[in-house]
C-alpha cells in the first residue's frame, strides 16, 4: 500500500516489518557465526550465495509481476539466511542456489508473495534440495576439518548421528560433543545452547508468538521421552532425537514464519501441535533423515483450515456471549422494576 | 480492575502539558450576550427535574461524546428509569484531554452539573470517569479521588478504554454517560440561563509551542487556536479529534471547531512514507479490542471479496484503529474497514432501493 497522505491512527507503533524480520536476521547471526567456527569460510560464502541468489531473484519475480519493488522487505534475506544452515557445510554451489531460487520462484511467488505464500518457502527450498541431491545435502565433512572455501567437495565426508536414529541404532557420539554441536551434522544448526539463545531472544523481542513453538516443543520434547524409537532411556533419546534432528531449529525458524502462520492464538496452537504429529509420524514412517522440513510442508496446508474454524467457533462464541449478557440485563431491569 | 486483561495496546499517553496547565479561553465577542429568556429561577435546589431538562433544551447544549442533545438524553435516562449517571471524562486517546481538564479546573461547575443531570434524570447514583492507562507515570498531574464531593472511578487497562466503561458500571444498574464538558453548560445554563456557544478543545502536537486546553467559541479555526498557542513550527498535517480516531483537516484556515472536535492537533510529518506488503504476523488479530481477525478483513477488502466479510463479523469493529498502530507494515487496516463498511451499506441500500 502506497501511503500518501496519513490515516488515523496519526501515532503508530515504532515497530516495522524491517524491524521484525531484521530480528530474526539477528537471531540467525549467531547460527552464521557457529557455523563459521566449524567449516570456516565455506560456511558463509554459501550463506552469501544463498541469500544472493534469494534476493535477486525476489526482485526479479517482482518486477515480472509488474509492481514496484519494496526494498525494505527483506523476508527474502530471511529466507536465503535459513536454507544453507540446514545443509551440509560441504553442499555444492549449485545445490544452496537452487533451493533457495525454488523456495523464492516457485514457491514464494507463485503461491501468493509475501505474508501470503501457501508454504513455507524455506522449508520447500530444502525439501526441494533434499529430494533432489539427497546425498550431497545429507553427506557431512567432520567439524574443523576446514572444508575447501570454493569448488566441489568429495572426500572425507559421511554421514551424521540423524542417519545413526533413523537407521533406529543409537549413535555413538560423545554426550557432551553433541550438546555443543561438534559432530557431523548441518553446518548450522547442531549447537542446541546456541538455538535455545535464539528462541528466547526472538521470543523476547516479540517477533515470534509463544502459542505454536510451545505445542510444538511441548508435545516433541513429551513424545521424545516417552517413546524413543531407539532403544535407548526417555532423556537420553530426547538428548540425541533434539541434538541431531532439524525440528529444533524448523520450531523457531520456519514454524513461526509469518506467513504461513494461522493469525489467530488458538489456531496456532493447533497448527504446533498438528506440525510435532507429522514430524513424529515421519520419523517413524518417513523415508529420510530430517523430517521437518517436509511435516511442515504438509502442515502448512492447514493453516487457513484452522484459522476458518478458529474463526467459526470465535463467531458462535460472541453470540452466546451477547445473547447472555442482554439477557442477563434484561432480567435485572425486571427485578428492579 | 478487570480492564488490566483486556485486549489493546498500551499507548504513551501525551497528555503534558496541556493536561496540567490551567483552562483557558478563547471567546469571540459574542460570547457575552448569548443568554436565553426564562422566568425560572437561577438556582438549582429550586428547580424540578423537567425544569433541568427545559433549561438545558433551552441552552441547546450539545453532548460533546456523542453529539445527541443533552435534554433528549436526560429525557431518555428519565423515562428508561437509569439508576446510574457517569460524567465522561475518560479521554483515552492520547494528546487529548479536552475531558479531563476542565473536570479538575473547573470542580465546582462540573460536579453541580453532574447533581444536576442526575437531578434531572431522578436521582440516581453519581460517578465520574477518568481513564487510567497502564502507562500514565507521564501524568504529572495527581487526579483526586473525588470532585466536590463526587466519586471518581478509574476506568483501568489498555486503550480503547471508552468503549467498555459502560460494562463498568452495568453492576451498578442502566447507566447513561454524560460528556464532562456539556455538564459544564448544563451549570451555566441553569445559574447564568446561558447559550452553549462554546466548546473544549485541546491544542497539541509536535508542532503546538504551549499545548494547552481551551474554551473557545463554537466556529473558530484551527489555524485561529494555533495563533492562541503559537506554533514551534509549520504542521505537517492538522488533526481533528483524537491522535487515534481523528481526521485530517485539509483546510485549517476555514475549518469550524465545534463541539465534537475535542482536540485540535498539530503534528509533524515524522513518519517516513514507507511501503510495506502485509507480512501476515497476526499481530492485529493480538490486540483487536473485539477480538476480531482484522488480517483476513483487510485480505479479503483487498480481494474485493466483500461477501466473506460478515463472515468475520467486520460490522462489530468500533474504529479504534489498534489495528493500524500495531501493524508492522503499517497498513491502514481501520481506514480500509471504515472504508468497505460504507460501501457494504451503499450495497445494501442498493438493494433495497431496487
Ligand atoms: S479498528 Fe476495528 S478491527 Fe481494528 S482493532 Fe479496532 S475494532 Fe478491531
Ligand atoms: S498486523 Fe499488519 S502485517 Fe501483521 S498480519 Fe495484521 S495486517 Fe498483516
Amino acid at each position: 500500500m502506497l501511503q500518501n497522505e496519513p490515516k488515523a491512527p496519526y501515532v503508530r507503533n515504532r515497530d516495522s516489518a524491517f524491524t521484525v524480520m531484521m530480528d530474526v536476521v539477528v537471531a540467525l547471526l549467531p547460527l552464521y557465526f557457529m557455523a563459521f567456527y566449524f567449516y570456516g569460510l565455506r560456511a558463509l560464502m554459501l550463506g552469501l550465495a544463498s541469500v544472493a541468489a534469494a534476493v535477486i531473484s525476489d526482485l526479479a519475480c517482482v518486477l515480472l509481476e509488474g509492481k514496484r519493488p519494496y526494498p525494505r522487505d527483506i523476508s527474502s534475506v530471511v529466507t536465503g539466511m535459513i536454507l544453507p544452515l540446514m545443509m551440509s557445510a560441504a553442499t555444492p554451489y549449485y545445490v544452496v542456489v537452487s533451493a533457495s531460487v525454488f523456495a523464492i520462484v516457485l514457491v514464494k511467488h507463485v503461491f501468493g508473495g509475501v505474508g501470503q505464500s501457501a508454504f513455507n518457502p524455506a522449508a520447500a527450498g530444502f525439501a526441494f534440495a533434499a529430494a533432489c541431491w539427497p546425498s550431497q545435502v545429507f553427506s557431512y565433512p567432520a567439524p574443523f576439518s576446514s572444508p575447501a572455501p570454493f569448488g566441489a567437495i568429495t572426500e572425507g565426508l559421511a554421514s551424521g548421528p540423524a542417519w545413526s536414529l533413523f537407521q533406529g541404532g543409537v549413535p555413538t557420539n560423545d554426550i557432551l560433543d553433541l550438546l555443543l554441536g561438534k559432530f557431523l551434522g548441518p553446518m548450522g544448526l547442531t549447537n542446541i545452547l546456541v538455538l535455545a539463545t535464539c528462541l528466547f531472544y526472538l521470543l523476547f523481542r516479540g517477533a515470534i508468538g509463544w502459542q505454536a513453538p510451545a505445542a510444538f516443543f511441548g508435545i516433541m520434547v513429551v513424545a521424545m521421552m516417552l517413546f524413543p524409537r531407539i532403544p535407548e532411556s526417555g532423556p537420553m533419546s530426547l538428548v540425541y532425537e533434539s541434538t541431531a534432528g532439524m525440528w529444533i531449529f524448523g520450531g523457531i525458524f520456519m514454524l513461526n514464519e509469518p506467513g504461513t502462520l494461522p493469525k489467530r492464538s488458538s489456531s496456532r496452537i493447533a497448527y504446533g501441535a498438528l506440525a510435532a504429529i507429522f514430524t513424529i509420524l515421519f520419523q517413524r514412517f518417513g523415508r529420510v533423515e530430517q523430517t521437518f522440513a517436509f511435516a511442515l510442508l504438509l502442515t502448512n496446508v492447514f493453516g487457513f483450515t484452522f484459522d476458518r474454524y478458529s474463526e467459526r467457533l470465535l463467531r458462535r462464541l460472541r453470540r452466546v456471549y451477547l445473547a447472555t449478557r442482554t439477557k442477563l440485563s434484561e432480567k435485572k431491569s425486571a427485578q428492579r422494576a | 480492575m478487570a480492564g488490566n486483561f483486556t485486549r489493546g495496546i498500551i499507548l504513551e499517553q501525551r497528555k503534558e502539558p496541556a493536561l496540567r496547565r490551567k483552562l483557558r479561553t478563547f471567546l469571540n465577542a459574542n460570547y457575552a450576550g448569548m443568554l436565553f429568556d426564562s422566568d425560572l429561577p437561577y438556582d438549582g435546589a429550586a428547580l424540578s427535574g423537567e425544569q433541568i431538562i427545559e433549561l438545558a433544551k433551552l441552552a441547546r447544549i450539545v453532548d460533546e461524546r456523542d453529539g445527541v442533545f443533552l435534554h433528549e438524553k436526560l429525557e431518555k435516562a428519565r423515562q428508561m428509569k437509569i439508576e446510574v449517571v457517569v460524567g465522561d471524562a475518560i479521554d483515552d486517546e492520547p494528546y487529548v484531554s479536552s475531558q479531563m481538564n476542565p473536570l479538575l479546573f473547573m470542580q465546582k461547575e462540573t460536579g453541580e452539573g453532574l447533581r444536576l443531570a442526575a437531578k434531572a434524570v431522578g436521582n440516581p447514583k453519581i460517578y465520574f470517569a477518568i481513564y487510567k492507562n497502564l502507562s500514565d507515570m507521564d501524568l504529572k498531574t495527581k487526579l483526586p479521588k473525588d470532585i466536590d464531593g463526587v466519586e471518581i472511578r478509574r476506568i483501568h487497562g489498555r486503550y480503547p478504554a471508552e468503549f467498555r466503561t459502560m460494562d463498568d458500571f452495568d453492576s451498578d444498574g442502566p447507566t447513561v454517560m454524560i460528556g464532562v464538558c456539556s455538564l459544564i453548560h448544563l451549570y451555566r445554563a441553569v445559574y447564568e440561563h446561558r447559550i452553549q456557544s462554546t466548546c473544549f478543545v485541546t491544542v497539541a502536537g509536535g508542532c503546538v509551542a504551549n499545548p494547552m486546553n481551551l474554551e473557545v467559541s463554537i466556529g473558530m479555526t484551527p489555524t485561529h487556536l494555533f495563533e492562541r498557542c503559537g506554533l514551534a513550527e509549520d504542521p505537517g498535517y492538522v488533526v481533528i479529534g483524537g491522535s487515534m480516531t481523528g481526521e485530517i483537516c485539509e483546510d485549517p484556515d476555514n475549518y469550524p471547531v465545534g463541539t465534537m472536535s475535542r482536540a485540535v492537533l498539530a503534528l509533524r510529518d515524522e513518519e517516513k512514507k514507507r511501503r510495506y506488503r502485509c507480512i501476515g504476523c497476526g499481530r492485529c488479530a493480538e490486540v483487536c479490542p473485539e477480538n476480531l481477525t482484522p488480517f483476513y478483513i483487510n485480505r479479503y477488502i483487498e480481494l474485493e471479496k466483500y461477501q466473506e466479510l460478515a463472515f468475520y463479523d467486520i460490522h462489530r469493529c468500533i474504529g479504534c484503529g489498534t489495528c493500524s498502530y500495531i501493524c508492522p507494515a503499517k497498513i491502514d487496516i481501520a481506514e480500509n474497514i471504515k472504508l468497505a463498511v460504507a460501501e457494504l451499506r451503499r450495497r445494501r441500500r442498493q438493494k433495497e432501493g431496487d
